[in-house]
């Protein structure tokens, strides 16, 4: 029994050395973005240390001050991502309650035909939506860039919608119609309110999604004044190309998602495995 | 009475189809007509610039794809990137998901650094990788030579071949294992506590229970977590973009960066789009078969 007791007791410090490395594993390279904000730029490409030794805010002085652009690119990450969400978090809720309460003849193929399109890469989309856009004249603009971002989180929500309202009993539904609540105030105050889990984890994982979109930004933002910072930094050269600066930029733009995501964790991850079959 | 039901069951289907049409609008404008515009286009001739409309060509552009060099060396790439990408999220995510399932106590700090990198933008994510891993002053070489003492370890890695093919895999890897071990740690989570106390009774202990009783309980997260990595792996795009931009000679080219490139550098629209249909056909096809291996079973 004793020893029993000992090799249980081996095998779970074990798990939790392996646990702790493979977390340091994944924590370093963010760690490490961090630290180097802080750092001289002397210290960075002479030392090569991991923690700064003298910390410094001269790199986010520069992003402040100096960097007109940077400010640019991150109000176009904002832009793009508060009205893809705004807009996906709209339709969603709609959609999601009428394939849940309101089906009609059809409805479930059409439930059927959103989730098949979801195996096509986007690229199969994009090259059209280019061409649409150029011809529309919205390329380079942030209706441009939110429309299509729409597409790539909307399929999901609808999904994440769906399983809440149909969660809901059917009860509330028959004593709201037996008090001649119309359909839409049925939805907007008594439905809604009640499926405000799968709301938050709607509005979150867009959130993040959209924030890191690249491949559409790359395709349809060809001027440097609408690219989000996903892109944007990707794109510097010379000057610019300043460690220092470039780790503050990143830092600034993966604290937002991570802060989000901590502050939501335990929703989220429930929420995203619900509807993981997406992109 | 039945036709008040049925009055209002009309009512409500009518709104039900109010309630869509925002949503479909915008599937039908940017996901559909797309998709059958590619496919269009995918039997024409159309340079964006120079052509003032697409000239139908038949399947010039899928007979020619193969006789193109660096279509076959990124369709080679896509294929070999994914086999080994996918083999090791499946393993990783699964062994990550067995580890936080297991380790006592709370987790909190560890699901949240494992999950972390999903939310942090991948490009952003390359970009960090693309100094870390850098030469001279890269810290992955300082620290192996400076720290660990073994010169020989260190690499240029990003343009050397192997070493930049293997560092798009692992930084892909980093950025999204994340996510499949979170479906397979619901997945573990799913399985109802009578058949692990069935186990316990029948003398099933570690890797037996392991092996029988928990790793054949999980063949539907299999089949979702192994879409999702297909999905993930066949349109790998980012990573070597912005981490390698495809080189060290085009040895981490995937398909979808050359699709990106024969379309928005030169504008070759048909060509773009019959490349973009065979990877939309490949993916279909490993879904399905991923579908079919992992439902057979039962």
């Amino acid at each position: 029994m004793q020893i029993k007791l000992r090799k249980r007791d081996i095998t779970s410090a074990l798990l939790l050395l392996g646990l702790l490395l493979i977390s340091l594993l994944f924590i370093i390279p963010i760690a490490y973005c961090v630290f180097t904000s802080f750092k001289t730029t002397t210290e960075i490409l002479q030392e090569v240390t991991f923690f700064p030794r003298r910390l410094t805010l001269e790199n986010y002085a520069y992003v402040f001050d100096r960097g007109a652009k940077y400010i640019n690119y991150y109000w176009n990450t904002i832009v793009i991502t508060l009205s893809s969400v705004a807009a996906t978090v709209f339709m969603a809720a709609l959609a999601g309650y009428a394939f849940a309460k309101l089906p009609f003849h059809g409805s479930n193929k059409i439930l059927a035909g959103i989730l098949f399109v979801l195996a096509f890469p986007l690229t199969a989309m994009l090259i059209p939506i280019y061409m649409m856009e150029s011809n529309l004249g919205i390329i380079n603009t942030h209706l441009g860039l939110t429309l299509p971002n729409i597409i790539t989180i909307l399929p999901f929500s609808i999904f994440i919608m769906r399983g809440a309202f149909r969660g809901l009993p059917q009860e509330l539904e028959d004593s709201a119609d037996i008090d001649g609540c119309g359909v839409a105030r049925t939805w907007w105050s008594i439905m809604l309110p009640l499926a405000q889990n799968a709301l938050v984890i709607v509005l979150v994982s867009g959130f993040y999604n959209v924030w890191g979109e690249y491949t559409i930004a790359k395709t349809l933002a060809t001027r440097e004044n609408v690219m989000p910072i996903s892109v944007a930094l990707t794109l510097l050269k010379g000057e610019d190309w300043n460690y220092g600066v470039l780790s503050s930029a990143i830092t600034l733009s993966i604290i937002p998602p991570i802060v989000v995501f901590a502050a939501f964790q335990g929703q989220l991850v429930e929420g995203m495995v619900a509807g993981s079959i997406k992109g | 009475m039945a036709r008040v039901v049925s009055l209002r069951q009309k009512h409500k289907q009518r709104w039900g189809k109010l309630f869509i049409l925002p949503a479909i609008l915008v599937i039908f404008l940017f996901v559909v007509y797309p998709i059958v515009y590619t496919l269009i286009l995918s039997f024409s001739e159309y340079n964006f610039v120079f052509d003032p409309a697409p000239n139908i060509v038949g399947f010039r552009n899928y007979t020619s794809m193969f006789k193109d060099k660096l279509f076959l060396q990124a369709l080679s790439n896509t294929l070999v990137f994914s086999a080994f990408q996918f083999a090791a999220m499946m393993v990783f995510a699964l062994l990550l998901a067995l580890m936080l399932f297991f380790v006592r106590g709370r987790s909190w700090l560890f699901r949240t650094s494992i999950f972390m990198p999903i939310v942090v933008p991948a490009s952003l994510v390359c970009l960090l990788f693309t100094w870390m891993l850098a030469n001279n002053f890269g810290i992955v070489n300082r620290f192996l030579i400076d720290t660990l003492g073994m010169p020989r370890l260190a690499s240029n890695w990003l343009t050397t071949e192997r070493t930049a093919q293997g560092s798009v895999i692992v930084v892909s890897l980093w950025n999204k294992v994340g996510f499949c071990t979170i479906l397979f740690l619901s997945g573990l989570q799913g399985i109802s506590q009578d058949v692990l106390e069935a186990g316990d009774i029948d003398g099933a202990t570690g890797i037996k229970k392991l092996r029988y009783i928990i790793l054949p309980n999980l063949a539907e997260t299999y089949v979702v977590a192994g879409i999702w990595a297909i999905l993930q792996t066949l349109k790998l795009f980012v990573t070597p973009m912005v981490l390698t931009k495809g080189g060290p000679a085009n040895t981490t080219q995937v398909l979808y960066m050359y699709i990106y490139k024969t379309a928005f550098l030169s504008f070759d629209m048909g060509y773009a789009a019959a490349m973009s249909f065979v990877l939309s056909i490949i993916v279909m096809a490993f879904a399905l078969l991923n579908m079919r291996l992992n439902t057979r079973k039962d």
